[in-house]
């Protein structure tokens, strides 16, 4: 019936007639939606209900519930459990953090690691936002983004093994270093801090970058050119307006950064030294020793977690200013 | 025209897909046979050219899943409970005991191998292989913790001693459970903690002695490390001049031509030998049974093991296949044989804890 419409059955429900836009009205009434969502819904409610299902079950399952998993197994004395073992529930999991004091060095190691590479890989990428977002010419500023995101599209563990190659004994710096002359033996770049350092800013910088470019961006330039006739120099501009209005970019920017930076796993395991071993190489030790004792680093997992998150949402509430949202 | 899809058409298919779930995703029985075997092994273990022969003589596909590490595998067998998702598992030495105490694998059948009598006598019927009254698995390849050296830089070391000389200040590596148990045997004690069973206190001060000797000599080490690969990288970019390794990635290296030695010193080490195993409840185990028995029917299998992984094999007749590169670079001399102890299967969980918590404190420090 051609005038079968969503919005005339639900009238004659004598229910309130929700009103679309040109656009959504189209799909509402077109037949395939009528004859799946609209006939398996009639109110408007359902129907949201029904069309915030998907995200909401992606973000139980896939975010909410491993959380939920991992919290479960921190409480429990014993797991993977053995044929006919049972578990009680317990919070000496967590006890085992705050008894044992060699635990902190890792946690806190975390830390330092974490807010140092966040904080030189803000001064590093910001000017290379900058200059992408303000510099380059409009036409050309997707070809310059694309060439910077272009290491990015491997893999974590191929952009790790490059690092090796490149600050190895026979890598490529030492030969280089080498064949000019200027050293005879090499350098061991390898495995120290350093090697750790210049691998975990290589890795997280464009969760740096593509923040700050966005923030930079929406920055009008009529500000800077009323700026400058007005007298004021570059760093004045600078502190002035651009470093204001791009805090939300430089808040986001280091929250992705923090937080991705101290859970990082196998970089640490492939470039650090024996004084780099950070806490998520920690928490996997005890989830594959030989004793396996899953509950203390689910315990563990969660303790990181938590800091992690405190550390970014004060991060967040002090940089950001009081409008910014904790969570 | 045809019938339009109403409500009343997709809740019954709903339901009707709701009630077929259980059917479609429920876990085979182990009876239901597939054409299908599913291993877990670690990376150069299993040749290639062999599989693929194997399934084309059989018609039973062959799904492998690398592992490189004991932990992984015996976390995912113990999650898993009785529907385990891998019929064979690759199990090394130390935890052999361990996985069978679990209750994660099965018995084995030699009476179902016809191929068993090449298996090399000495690991037919071990006394490791033997627990329960029962054999556990087919030992595939043998190895040991090795002392191997860059012999541009360091000149035939008699002792583990030279893991903590000076002049090689950043230039060694290794796996720090590993080396714990053998700086414990350099400083004296028992690494395997045999002798420790019912003495805690012993042990844990043999063990404390060793864990503050590592972290005394933490500026020796250039890096601990968790793979056999790993070693291998950093021989090879000459990051390190020494190392503990395992002999299998050592005696890779050398058979590939790299300026390597690998030696027992005169403190002695552990032996071990990796057994592939069938899983308890395995849904494919006659076909892991005929998997067995094809690779004990030819030694060039057991050789090709050898020249991928470094490490010796268990089957009798490799020796005369290998190349003399090969058998030299996987063969140590009678007296060094000698001091090689495999690993027992007594007092394990004393010596995993105390070995585990010490570990973590060296890597803290």
């Amino acid at each position: 019936m051609a005038t079968d419409t969503i919005t005339q059955r639900v009238a004659n429900r004598d229910l309130a007639i929700p009103r679309y836009s040109t656009r959504i009205s189209r799909i509402v009434n077109a037949r395939p939606y009528r004859s799946t969502i609209g006939a398996a819904v009639a109110t408007h409610r359902g129907r949201m209900i029904l069309l915030a299902a998907p995200p909401l079950v992606w973000l139980i399952a896939l975010h909410i519930g491993p959380i939920y998993q991992m919290l479960k197994i921190s409480l429990l004395s014993s797991y993977p459990l053995q044929h006919g073992q049972a578990a009680t529930f317990t919070l000496d999991n967590y006890a085992v953090f705050f008894s044992e004091s060699l635990y902190f060095s890792p946690l806190i190691r975390s830390f330092i690691y974490a807010t140092a590479a966040t904080a030189t890989t803000l001064v590093v990428v910001y000017p290379v936002a900058y200059y992408v977002a303000k510099i380059v010419k409009p036409s050309s500023r997707s070809k310059a983004l694309l060439l910077l995101l272009l290491p990015f599209w491997a893999g974590e563990l191929i952009r790790t093994f490059a690092i090796i190659m490149l600050l190895a004994n026979r890598g490529a710096a030492n030969v280089f270093l080498r064949d000019l002359g200027i050293i005879d033996r090499p350098i061991p770049m390898l495995y120290t801090p350093f090697s750790l350092g210049f691998g975990l800013v290589y890795l997280v910088s464009l969760y740096m970058l593509l923040p700050l470019y966005s923030a930079i961006d929406k920055i009008p330039n009529h500000l800077l050119d009323a700026a400058a006739d007005l007298g004021a120099g570059p760093f004045t501009r600078f502190r002035r307006i651009i470093l204001p209005l791009s805090r939300d970019g430089i808040v986001s920017g280091c929250c992705l950064v923090f937080l991705t930076t101290i859970g990082v796993f196998a970089t640490p395991m492939l470039i650090g030294g024996p004084t780099t071993v950070l806490f998520p190489e920690t928490i996997s030790g005890f989830f594959h020793g030989a004793s396996d004792r899953w509950p203390v680093g689910a315990a563990f997992a969660l303790i990181m977690l938590v800091t992690a998150l405190t550390t970014a949402g004060i991060f967040m509430r002090l940089v950001g200013g009081k409008s910014t949202k904790l969570m | 025209m045809s019938r339009p899809i109403d409500r009343r058409t997709t809740l019954q298919l709903l339901g009707a897909g709701a009630l077929a779930a259980p059917y479609i995703v429920r876990p085979k029985p182990a009876w239901a046979q597939s054409k299908t075997l599913n291993i877990t092994t670690y990376d150069k273990f299993l040749p290639q050219e062999f599989v693929d022969q194997f399934q084309k003589d059989t018609g039973i596909q062959v799904n492998i899943r690398l592992t490189d590490d004991q932990g992984k595998q015996y976390n995912l067998l113990a999650a898993e409970g009785a529907n385990p998702s891998t019929d064979m598992v690759t199990v090394a030495g130390h935890r052999y005991s361990q996985f069978i105490a679990s209750d994660l694998l099965q018995p084995v059948d030699t009476g179902k191998i016809p191929n068993w009598k090449n298996l090399n006598p000495a690991y037919q019927d071990a006394p490791w292989a033997r627990v329960n009254d029962n054999l556990w698995g087919l030992p595939i390849l043998a190895g040991y913790e090795g002392l191997a050296v860059n012999t541009q830089y360091v000149k035939d070391p008699q002792s583990w001693e030279v893991m903590f000389d000076p002049q090689y200040k950043g230039l060694t590596s290794y796996i720090v459970s590993d080396f714990m148990t053998i700086t414990m045997q350099y400083l004296g004690h028992d690494g395997d903690f045999v002798t420790y069973t019912d003495k805690p206190e012993m042990a844990q001060k043999a063990t404390n002695e060793a864990r503050d000797f590592l972290i005394k000599h933490k500026d020796m080490v250039r890096k601990y490390y968790d793979a056999g690969s790993e070693v291998q990288q950093m021989f090879i970019n000459e990051d390190i001049h020494l190392a503990h390794s395992w002999s299998g990635p050592a005696a890779k290296l050398i058979a590939d031509g790299h300026p390597i030695k690998l030696s027992v010193p005169k403190e002695g080490t552990f032996g071990f030998v990796y057994t592939l195993n069938i899983v308890n409840n395995a849904p494919n185990a006659e076909n892991a049974y005929k998997f067995i028995d094809a690779i004990l029917a030819s030694p060039e299998v057991g050789a090709s093991m050898t020249r991928q992984s470094g490490f010796a094999s268990t089957m009798a007749g490799v020796a005369d296949v290998l190349t003399e590169v090969e058998r030299a670079a996987t063969t140590l001399p009678q007296d060094q044989v000698e001091r090689i102890v495999f690993f027992s299967s007594v007092n394990r969980d004393m010596k995993n804890e105390m070995i585990d918590k010490a570990t973590a404190e060296v890597k803290a420090a």
